[in-house]
């Protein structure tokens, strides 16, 4: 089953590419090609599989179930060129200035902000259109580059309303402890966590930096336990959030309210933590009972259900974030009636649109605009991820204080 | 004081842990003279071979030790006739270059059949933890520990008493001699990497029962062997053990009293003056003495 998950990832990239698959009516459709590099493979390959079957998904509907898109009075097939870039920068600017010499327009991003910092630096300066959905570092988004827009804010604004949640639980916790990776999300995703929760006054007793790789949190559960926080917050990648929660139970380091940037929202975590990840918050971007529509798939419950004809690996934010990305270029293109990078560029910068994902609305330096694209907090409750903040999106009220491990063993 | 006992006490859960994870690397090194740099992929592939038979057959993880390491020593013996042998035949270099390219190859590998994603093996007291006085004890952890120090002692004794032990040493220390006595030195070769995969497999059910993994993380668990065997030293099961030791508590030690983003630091400021001050580790190379 995994196999062919992966197998159908890696070729589908592939076969887009491939002249020979065709439907006998796209012969007369004109190609729009998109280029980029996703990590299939390396460090980055989990969640680089489900950005890759995100715009996989989006270009198969959109040329298969609804036979191309119209731009300008002309009909177009969509021609994804997506190499894998191993989760290495280096790989992956190679592949795209290869992509630019020999004319690709339009660029889709990878993943992890390491990866797309350095590629869109290359589409910058030949001034194409990169949009993405996998790199929130503000330093994407503070050099000054017209040509890169994402689908989230930037790290430092994207716990906005993590801390607006906080704020509302009563009673109203006082203070937290922060942990974190020593890689450039983590502590970008930091700084954002320290903006939004200072500047909302809670009081910060420790803040604790871990090494890239983690093989043990003891003494940082050690020092947990010494000050007791009423929140723990950690922005660390999902095998570390595992690991930080797994060595909460077994040392029994409660604390109010635990909350996981990444982890919680896949199945594999809560399936391993079972009944003790009750209660755990996460930031959650997307989920299938969002309200918002489009002409594309219509609904997101739409959108999942053909992922699911296509996949049977679990979907995720990032899937539909990689969909949306599609749509969004289609738009925009649609909006400019032309298909040259500069006036695609101007009505990204313009655009003010609904997607089955969310509003697409970018900020002057071009990532997520924070409240039209920001977090939606999640909680696990009874296994499942309910979404409890906004208001506007929540479907079950947030449970605090948790209950301590020992609780929720029993 | 409490903060002390419980640092300590962390510290050599974790070290007896890395002590298992690198004693097959140390002792290909030691007898082979080969850089296992695909060490790090015998450590995931016992983790997904447990997975699949824990799950399978609903047992404790640690009840498929026999198993794992029963295929585990079997693939090593095979990828050490038939691959490394040929390789080390040309040049010694050659094997170093030859296991980096089968890690790259068997990582892409693992992630087609068990897919990028992070897996968990989660026994039945994934959870529990007991005190002894102040000092907290998470209950995977010392049943991972328990196994390491069972494990380590059966090499050690496998090593000592058993004949394939002394045929090994002997092949070790006098390679010509044992050549000269009968010894057929490419299936001894064969053996001892068929049983240092068999235990890079048994550490890797450890691992996982305590850690999530990926095909990813194999490049952490050769660095950790390879910092393990210079601290140690080559060749033994004890030099794995203190160099395993040894690591957990700088590790812990430092993440405690420096910062947790630390411990990689003082690891290898602390190689770099083991390897200035005392080359062959704390206990020098085992085979070393009658060369």
């Amino acid at each position: 089953m995994r196999r062919r998950e992966v197998l159908t990832a890696g070729l589908g990239a592939v076969a887009f590419a491939a002249p020979a698959i065709r439907r006998a009516n796209a012969q007369t459709l004109k190609p729009l090609v998109i280029g980029g590099s996703v990590p299939l493979t390396g460090a980055a390959a989990e969640t680089g599989l489900n950005v890759n079957n995100g715009y996989v998904t989006a270009a198969t509907y959109i040329n298969e179930v609804l036979g191309g898109v119209e731009i300008a009075g002309d009909k177009y097939k969509i021609e994804l060129k997506l190499f894998d870039d191993a989760s290495d920068p280096a790989r992956a600017t190679t592949l795209l200035q290869r992509q630019i010499d020999e004319g690709t327009n339009f660029f889709l991003g990878s993943f992890g902000s390491n990866i797309v910092l350095p590629t869109a630096a290359i589409t910058e300066r030949a001034k194409k259109p990169m949009v993405q959905t996998g790199g929130g570092s503000d330093a994407i988004f503070t050099r000054g580059y017209k040509y890169v827009f994402g689908m989230y804010p930037r790290a430092t604004r994207q716990f906005t309303s993590g801390a607006a949640l906080f704020k509302s639980l009563q009673p109203t916790p006082a203070t937290y402890s922060l942990i974190y990776n020593n890689d450039a999300f983590s502590k970008t995703a930091a700084e954002g966590v320290k903006i939004s929760c200072d500047g909302q006054g809670f009081k910060r007793l420790d803040q604790f930096e871990l090494p890239a790789k983690v093989t043990d949190v003891s003494s940082v559960l050690a020092s947990v336990r010494a000050k007791t926080p009423d929140m723990l917050i950690c922005v660390v990648h999902d095998q570390d959030s595992l690991l930080i929660a797994r060595q909460m139970v077994a040392t029994n380091t409660n604390v109010k309210l635990l909350f996981q940037g990444l982890g919680p929202q896949l199945g594999s975590y809560r399936e391993a933590l079972g009944k003790y990840a009750e209660a755990i918050l996460c930031s959650n971007y997307w989920n299938e009972d969002v309200p918002y529509k489009d002409k594309f798939f219509g609904n997101s419950k739409k959108f999942a259900e053909y992922y699911r004809t296509k996949y049977t690996r679990p979907i995720a934010y990032h899937v539909a974030g990689a969909a949306a990305c599609i749509e969004t270029y289609i738009m925009a293109m649609q909006a400019a009636k032309s298909l040259k990078p500069e006036a695609v560029r101007e009505a990204l910068a313009a655009a003010d649109f609904e997607t089955f994902y969310a509003r697409i609305k970018f900020s002057p330096e071009g990532d997520g605009d924070p409240i039209a694209l920001g977090s939606m907090i999640g909680q696990v409750q009874k296994g499942k991820l309910e979404t409890v903040f906004p208001d506007a999106a929540k479907s079950a009220p947030p449970i605090y204080p948790a209950p301590t491990w020992d609780k929720k063993g029993a | 004081m409490d903060l002390i006992a419980q640092t300590l006490a962390d510290g050599l859960v974790l070290g007896g842990i890395y002590a298992l994870a690198a004693v097959g690397f140390s002792l290909i090194f030691g007898v082979l003279h080969v850089i296992n740099l695909s060490h790090g992929i015998l450590v995931l592939l016992g983790a997904y071979l447990a997975l699949i038979f824990s799950e399978a057959l609903h047992i404790d993880p640690l009840l498929c030790i026999p198993a794992v390491m029963a295929v585990l020593f079997c693939i090593g013996y095979a990828y050490q006739r038939f691959l490394i042998q040929h390789a080390v035949d040309r040049a010694s270099v050659n094997s170093m270059l030859l296991t980096f390219g089968v890690a790259l190859m068997l990582q892409n590998v693992m992630i087609w059949l068990f897919s990028p994603d992070m897996k968990n093996i989660t026994p039945s007291y994934a959870f529990n933890s007991f005190k002894i006085g102040p000092v907290n004890f998470d209950a995977v952890r010392v049943s991972a520990l328990i196994a390491s120090l069972v494990l380590l002692s059966l090499l050690a004794a496998f090593l000592r008493y058993s004949a394939m032990g002394r045929v090994i040493r002997a092949t070790a220390q006098q390679t010509m001699a044992a050549r000269l006595c009968g010894v057929n030195v490419r299936h001894v070769y064969a053996l001892t990497f068929a049983v240092s995969a068999a235990f890079a497999g048994a550490a890797g059910i450890v691992i996982g029962i305590i850690l999530p993994f990926s095909p990813n993380d194999e490049g952490t668990w050769t660095l950790n062997a390879f910092v393990v065997v210079v601290l140690g030293g080559v060749g033994s099961p004890a030099g794995a053990l203190i160099g395993g030791l040894l690591l957990g508590l700088v590790s812990t030690l430092t993440a405690q009293y420096i910062g947790p983003a630390f411990p990689n630091v003082t690891m290898f400021l602390l190689l770099v003056l083991l390897l200035l001050v005392r080359p062959h580790g704390l206990l020098g190379n085992a085979f070393a003495p009658s060369r």
